[in-house]
């Protein structure tokens, strides 16, 4: 298990010894990251925005009781992806089946296309990566955007290794078949 | 399907995504070069990466940033702990030994100030007066000889007094 890197090591220090800057410096070096991961499982921008704060509030309040023994993006991403989730069952009440299955349609949010870049294509993958169910959108996200690697993705999902590579595969595919669909990928 | 194609289509999305070992690497490519499927899989699986990943870029809008940072900063200050829990974080805190030695040193040279700005009254300068004001009263009856004792060195010992430790014990 990966320990913080030197730099949140000295960050969350300081915090702890009352240096709120310390947690500003913390909050710039990830909330790009935080917000996009919440953006993409979100679909707009509104959503992702109050996520990405509720995440650091969460933070600053626990941040004194993070043990360390896991990487801080780690942490932090996974206080996103939950909250993704709670979000998307609050909005979206689906049978678990239908979200596990992918079944139903996901139209994506009116801020999400202007997100993108404006092409047909752009918006093709958008409508195909909201079709995915949550959990399957989450671990797209954390390994195609975020470039973490299957055993960060895992402890972030609570699940395992095998888990998140198939989970991957079932994603990558069924996106491979909505994009064929699309005209956007050749069969 | 082989026990190789399984084990290579388990690990095509790591190496289509750029994070298997280069070792690992070689040997799905050494399958690749000899499996069509799994070369078609794999061929798939790599252009749908690096389509997901050219499209699905997000751009924040302008000007975001220093609002969400704003906010943040309110919400957190909004957020603070009730005073009891407060007081405990900053007991715990080794800063509370720092700042309480600072306080404790800052009210002793405020009072040393304090002392050094009002002048005393001209004392005379009295040897005895100030020597007697050291003996107390119980230490007089505590030590019935000391009056004496002081009595001796003031006056200084005898000339040819063949004993003066024995006075002085006394």
């Amino acid at each position: 298990m990966a320990a913080p890197d030197a730099e949140d090591r000295d960050l969350i220090e300081a915090f702890k010894l009352g240096e709120e800057s310390a947690f500003t410096a913390l909050v710039i070096k990830y909330r790009e990251g935080v917000y996009r991961i919440a953006r993409r499982m979100l679909g707009n921008h509104e959503d992702a925005a109050d996520v990405a704060q509720e995440v650091f509030i969460r933070a600053h309040r626990a941040l004194r009781r993070f043990d360390g023994r896991s990487q801080l993006y780690t942490w932090l991403y996974r206080i996103a992806v939950n909250l993704c989730l709670d979000a998307r069952a609050r909005s979206v009440r689906l049978p678990v089946a239908d979200l596990e299955e992918g079944r139903h349609e996901q139209t994506p949010g009116p801020g999400t296309e202007e997100a993108f870049e404006g092409r047909e294509a752009g918006r093709a993958v958008v409508r195909a990566v909201s079709a995915l169910p949550p959990r399957q959108r989450a671990m797209v996200a954390l390994r195609l955007y975020q470039d973490m690697p299957y055993q960060e993705i895992a402890r972030i999902m609570g699940c395992s290794e095998g888990t998140v590579k198939a989970t991957m595969f079932a994603a990558l595919r069924k996106l491979r078949g909505a994009l064929i669909e699309e005209g956007v990928l050749a069969p | 399907m082989t026990g190789s194609c399984q084990e290579t289509l388990d690990r095509l999305v790591e190496a289509a995504t750029g994070s298997l070992p280069p070792g690992e690497r070689a040997w799905i490519a050494g399958h690749l070069a000899v499996c069509d499927n799994c070369r078609r899989e794999a061929a798939g699986i790599e252009e749908l990466a690096a389509l997901l990943r050219d499209e699905g870029r997000v751009i924040v809008p302008p000007g975001f940033w220093p609002g969400f940072m704003r906010r943040l900063g309110e919400r957190i200050a909004s957020d603070r702990p009730p005073l009891p829990s407060r007081a405990l974080r900053w007991l715990a805190s080794p800063l509370h030994a720092l700042g309480t030695a600072a306080l404790t040193a800052g009210a002793v040279f405020a009072v040393m100030l304090a002392v050094r700005a009002v002048p005393l009254p001209p004392q005379p300068y009295l040897v005895d007066a100030r020597a007697r004001g050291l003996v107390t009263q119980a230490m007089a009856e505590t030590l019935p000889s000391l009056g004496e004792l002081l009595e001796t060195w003031r006056a200084g010992l005898p000339a040819g007094s063949d004993a003066p430790a024995e006075q002085v014990r006394r």
